[in-house]
Order: structure tokens, then C-alpha cells, then sequence
């Protein structure tokens, strides 16, 4: 044992050596390198910068991988895989899957931690195209298959129901960033049943999600200042549903899957937070009515969420550069 | 003032970014009065910012006095509109506003139902955080060839903007969202919303009834920009033309609140 460590500390100690007189090489006079000290000196280099950028490069598209072979007006439905709490951890998935559901339309599920075109999740394949963003892929199905989930709504009706998907959307959404990435990225590692090695993956994403915080605006409150904005939303979405059974009356409409969506995360993936107080106690018709789709729309949670899968940190890098 | 707008300009351009801002404030103030930072007029619209329009808007259906302060420094979460208030910096519209409705006791809601204060949460979102992307990204990408005239920045500016600050911008918007779409797409967002406004306001004078309240000095923000701003693009069309009654509504509320438009944006000749 000893022999074997005194070989690993003889053998640091040179690679040290070699890379310390490599860089004063690179600094004296780099045409007089040699190839050894080249590669010394370029391999950690390129190593470091391939993760920096993988994790902090911006405004890149995704190159997404399409099946080879797909059955024309098939809807392959991607996503990252089920997790304890919940069948998919980005409210967005779980408001296109519930739409699939409500709007009968058949779908193969793919789970996979790969992004979308647009580098987000979740995306859908379709007669041999990829398509990103879950509002402009329940447009494009509705055209496809004829479907409309709002046709017994007014025109008044529509816009509120509008308005109400885009708030839950675009403001209470990124209270949830903030707190799942900013105030509380340990619970993640329970959440995504991750080792400390996906957490590092996942601080280091934290970079991005800073980024995208900063440039909506939410980044620049306070953690007070947020938990008042979200409240303020959650309130106005209780308030507006009142004792119906859905948003919009009766029947569940389009608006339905989107505030599902978002609901099911404050109701679930938020364990202990502020979040989950304001549905439980605060405001518990939500509660109720994320009850309510739950059964209706997802008699399998408990199953799909047995069935969950850790997050694959190999998954997420190959899918940035492979 | 294009000093300040130069000196603004390189401050952003070069800035590391998520830093919140050290302002600049006063040394001498009136307890009570609130100092409103907005950027200057121009010949369009009193303010090329749509939530200071709100902002000032608010504050004159709320009548609380104000003194403007014209200038292109941000506030303390490097935003536009801000305000100085008993010694204090506040960013943030939203904020500033729920501030002085506790601090000067407005209710612009108070004949309103729990639900339809509700909806007026929900449009007020809508139209800041949806429609209002649309408009950065119709103006900064779209037309930003225009905003030279918008802005009425000279040249030197101008050129900062384009070779430093462009790229600033697309970035910020590929973190938001709205920069991950192509322009059709966006255009057919911003439509989408603007239909929603269109169809809930129908026949009625303002967006919650007879009387104007909080939400319609909101939608009246992000309106203006795109009712009286950049004639080339699409959403002048739509707010225009498309939809005829939001141009109605617009010129309502100028008419009702900003009697003295012309004579800001210097049109009275």
C-alpha cells in the first residue's frame, strides 16, 4: 500500500514537474515547446474551457437528435424522466402532457435529458420535425388535429383565460426558478436523486438560471420581495376560481392545463417552502384543485412516479456536445 | 443629456452584468414628494419606456403630486422607471406602485369584485411580462434601425448600441425566452395577446368597466409604445388597425390623463 502510494505521489510530482516547466515554457518562449509539453499544457486548457462553455455559453441552438424512422402523425413526446414527486420536474411538461391527455391525442412518450431546439424542455417530434416551446406546440396541434379545447368559452372568456396561462407562465414560473435554483438548490439533490457529482452539474447550471433570472427581472428582487409577487399571483388564481370545480367553469379548458402545470410543481416539488404553505393552507381550494385534474388526468402518477429515474449527469453533458 | 445618454450606454455595455445599481441620489428633498426618474420626451411619446408610462400614469389617475427627473440613469435594480421618496431609492414599477398605494392610501381597485381584481392581476402580467418582451424584441431586432429617431440618440450613441449593446440585448432576451423564437412566431404571441386584450375590453370605455382603474394604467403603458411609436412595424398595425378599439383606448386615456402630450413631446406648433 505504501509502495503503491509512494508510486502515486512519485508519480503527481512529475506530472507536476512537467507542467510547471511546460507553462514557464509557454511563457518564455512557446515555439520552443515541445510536443509533450504541448499537450500538457493544451489539454487542461481545453478541458476548462469545453466546461465553462457548456455550462455558461448563451444563445446556442440545440442540435436535436431525430429518430431515424417515425410513423406519420405520431406526436413523440420528449421529456425528462419521472421523478419521486412528480412526473416531470419543468411545469411545462406537465402541462403539455396534460394537454395531450385532454385533448385525446395519442403520443409516445421519450424520456430523455436532452434539450429541445430552442434548448429548452419539453419538445415534441412530429412527422420528422422537432419543435420547441410548449405554447407554440399546443398552437401547432390544434391546427393539426383539429382540436379545441376553449370552443365552448366566449371571447371574453378566451382572453382571460389568456391572461391567466401568461401570468402563471411568465411571472409565477420564475418564483419557482428563483426558488428551486437561487434559495433552495440543496432539496434538489433529493428531489433529482442526484450524487454530489450531478450536484456540482447543478451548481454550476445555476450560472444560467442566474443569467435567465437577471434578464426577466425577477432576479433583481429580493427573496421577500419574490415571495410577495408570488403570493400576489396565486392569490389572484385562487380568488378567480373561486368554488369551481375548473378555472373557467364546469369543464376543463385549455387555461386548465397550464395553471395544472405550474400548481403541480408549487403543490409538490416544493417541500416545506412558502410555496407549498400558500396552496395548503393559505389558499386550499388550489390544493383541491390540483387534486381534482390529478385524478382525472393523471391516474398513473403514482405509478410513473415509482418508476422514477436519477438524473444522468453523462445524459446532460453528451446531449450539449453530442 | 446625451452625455448622460453616452455615459448610460458604456456603463451598460461593459457592465458585468446582475450587479444592482449605485444611484445617485439627492441631498436635498421634500419628505413626502416623490421624484420620478424617467427618460426624457421625445417626439413620439412623452416616455420611451412602457413602465414609466404606466408609472407616471398611475401616479397622475392616483394624483399624487411628482417632479419629474429627466435622465437616463437607472434605479437601484437597473430599471427604468425609478423614484426618490424620503431619501430613498425604489426600483421597480410594480413595486413602486403597491409602495404608494400603502404610503398615500390608493385604492384605484376599490370598486372592483375579489375576482375582477383577480383578472386585472392576471392582464397586468400578461402584459408585462408577455407583451412587453415582444416590444423589446420588436424595437431592438426588428427595427432597431429605427430606434436612432425612437431614441433621439445621435450617432455616436447610436454606434455604441449597435456594435456593443445589440449583441447585450439579444442575450438578455435569449435568457428571458422571447429571443428563442423566429419573428413569426413572435408576431403571432404578440397578436394572440393583444386580441385577448382587444376581446375582454370590447365595447366597454376602460378594461374593467366605466371607470378607469390600477390595470388600465398597465396596459395603457405597454399600448402607448406600440399605438404611437414606429409606424413601419406590426404592432402599430395591429394596436391600429387590427384592433381598432385599443387605439380607441389609447387615445381615451391620453386624452383623459396626458392633456398636456403635445406640448411634452414638443408637437405643438
Amino acid at each position: 500500500m505504501s509502495e503503491f502510494l509512494g508510486n502515486t505521489q512519485g508519480a503527481l510530482a512529475a506530472l507536476y514537474e512537467i507542467l510547471q516547466t511546460s507553462v514557464l515554457q509557454l511563457f518564455a518562449d512557446p515555439t520552443q515547446l515541445s510536443p509533450n509539453q504541448s499537450v500538457v499544457v493544451a489539454a487542461p486548457a481545453m478541458f476548462v474551457g469545453a466546461v465553462l462553455w457548456t455550462f455558461w455559453s448563451g444563445q446556442r441552438r440545440t442540435k436535436v437528435k431525430l429518430r431515424a424512422e417515425f410513423t406519420p402523425g405520431k406526436v413523440y413526446y420528449h421529456a425528462p424522466p419521472p421523478l419521486k414527486v412528480i412526473p416531470c420536474h419543468t411545469p411545462f411538461g406537465m402541462k403539455l402532457e396534460t394537454y395531450l391527455r385532454m385533448a385525446d391525442i395519442p403520443y409516445e412518450t421519450m424520456y430523455s435529458w436532452r434539450m429541445g431546439p430552442k434548448g429548452k424542455i419539453p419538445w415534441i417530434e412530429y412527422n420528422g420535425e422537432a419543435m420547441g416551446d410548449s405554447g407554440l406546440i399546443i398552437e401547432f396541434l390544434n391546427r393539426e388535429k383539429g382540436v379545441d379545447l376553449n370552443q365552448s368559452l366566449s371571447e371574453a372568456d378566451k382572453a382571460v383565460s389568456r391572461a391567466f396561462t401568461k401570468m402563471g407562465e411568465e411571472n409565477t414560473y420564475w418564483g419557482g426558478v428563483r426558488n428551486r435554483w437561487i434559495d433552495n438548490l440543496d432539496q434538489m439533490q433529493e428531489l433529482m436523486e442526484v450524487s454530489w457529482i450531478g450536484m456540482l452539474l447543478l451548481r454550476s447550471l445555476r450560472v444560467k438560471r442566474r443569467r435567465n433570472l437577471w434578464a426577466h427581472g425577477m432576479g433583481r428582487h429580493s427573496k421577500d420581495e419574490i415571495e410577495g409577487i408570488v403570493e400576489k399571483d396565486v392569490k389572484a388564481i385562487s380568488t378567480f376560481l373561486g368554488t369551481k370545480p375548473y378555472l373557467m367553469g364546469d369543464e376543463p379548458t385549455e387555461a386548465d392545463a397550464a395553471v395544472f402545470g405550474q400548481l403541480s410543481e408549487v403543490c409538490c416539488a416544493f417541500p416545506g417552502s412558502y410555496m407549498e404553505r400558500l396552496v395548503t393552507v393559505e389558499y386550499p381550494n388550489l390544493q383541491a384543485y390540483f387534486n381534482r385534474m390529478k385524478d382525472r388526468y393523471w391516474p398513473d402518477w403514482g405509478e410513473l412516479t415509482k418508476t422514477s429515474v436519477p438524473l444522468s449527469v453523462i445524459e446532460v453533458l453528451s446531449s450539449q456536445y453530442l | 443629456m446625451s452625455q448622460g445618454i453616452a455615459a448610460t450606454a458604456v456603463r451598460w455595455i461593459f457592465s458585468r452584468g446582475q450587479k444592482g445599481s449605485k444611484v445617485a441620489l439627492r441631498a436635498e428633498f421634500t419628505p413626502g414628494k416623490v421624484y420620478l426618474h424617467v427618460t426624457a420626451p421625445v417626439k413620439t411619446i412623452p416616455c420611451v419606456a412602457p413602465n414609466a408610462m404606466k408609472l407616471e400614469t398611475y401616479l397622475r389617475m392616483a394624483e399624487i403630486p411628482y417632479e419629474p427627473m429627466y435622465g437616463w440613469g437607472v434605479g437601484p435594480k437597473g430599471k427604468i422607471p425609478w423614484i426618490e421618496y424620503n431619501g430613498e431609492a425604489m426600483g421597480d414599477s410594480g413595486l413602486i406602485i403597491e409602495f404608494l398605494n400603502r404610503e398615500k392610501g390608493v385604492d384605484l381597485n376599490q370598486s372592483l369584485s375579489d375576482a375582477d381584481k383577480a383578472v386585472s392581476r392576471a392582464f397586468t402580467k400578461m402584459v408585462e411580462e408577455n407583451t412587453y418582451w415582444g416590444l423589446a424584441r420588436n424595437r431592438w431586432i426588428d427595427h432597431f434601425d429605427k430606434l436612432q429617431q425612437l431614441y433621439e440618440i445621435p450617432w455616436s450613441v447610436m454606434f455604441f448600441l449597435k456594435y456593443f449593446g445589440l449583441g447585450k440585448a439579444k442575450q438578455a432576451m435569449w435568457n428571458q425566452g422571447i429571443g428563442r423564437h423566429s419573428t413569426e412566431e413572435v408576431e403571432g404571441i404578440m397578436d394572440t395577446d393583444l386580441k385577448a386584450i382587444s376581446c375582454f375590453l370590447g365595447t366597454k370605455p376602460y378594461l374593467m368597466g366605466d371607470d378607469p382603474t390600477e390595470v388600465d394604467a398597465a396596459v395603457f403603458g405597454q399600448l402607448s409604445e406600440m399605438c404611437y411609436c414606429i409606424p413601419d412595424s406590426y404592432l402599430y398595425r395591429i394596436v391600429n388597425v387590427d384592433y381598432p378599439n385599443l387605439q380607441a383606448y389609447c387615445n381615451r386615456i391620453k386624452d383623459r390623463y396626458w392633456p398636456d402630450w403635445d406640448q411634452l413631446t414638443g408637437n405643438n406648433a
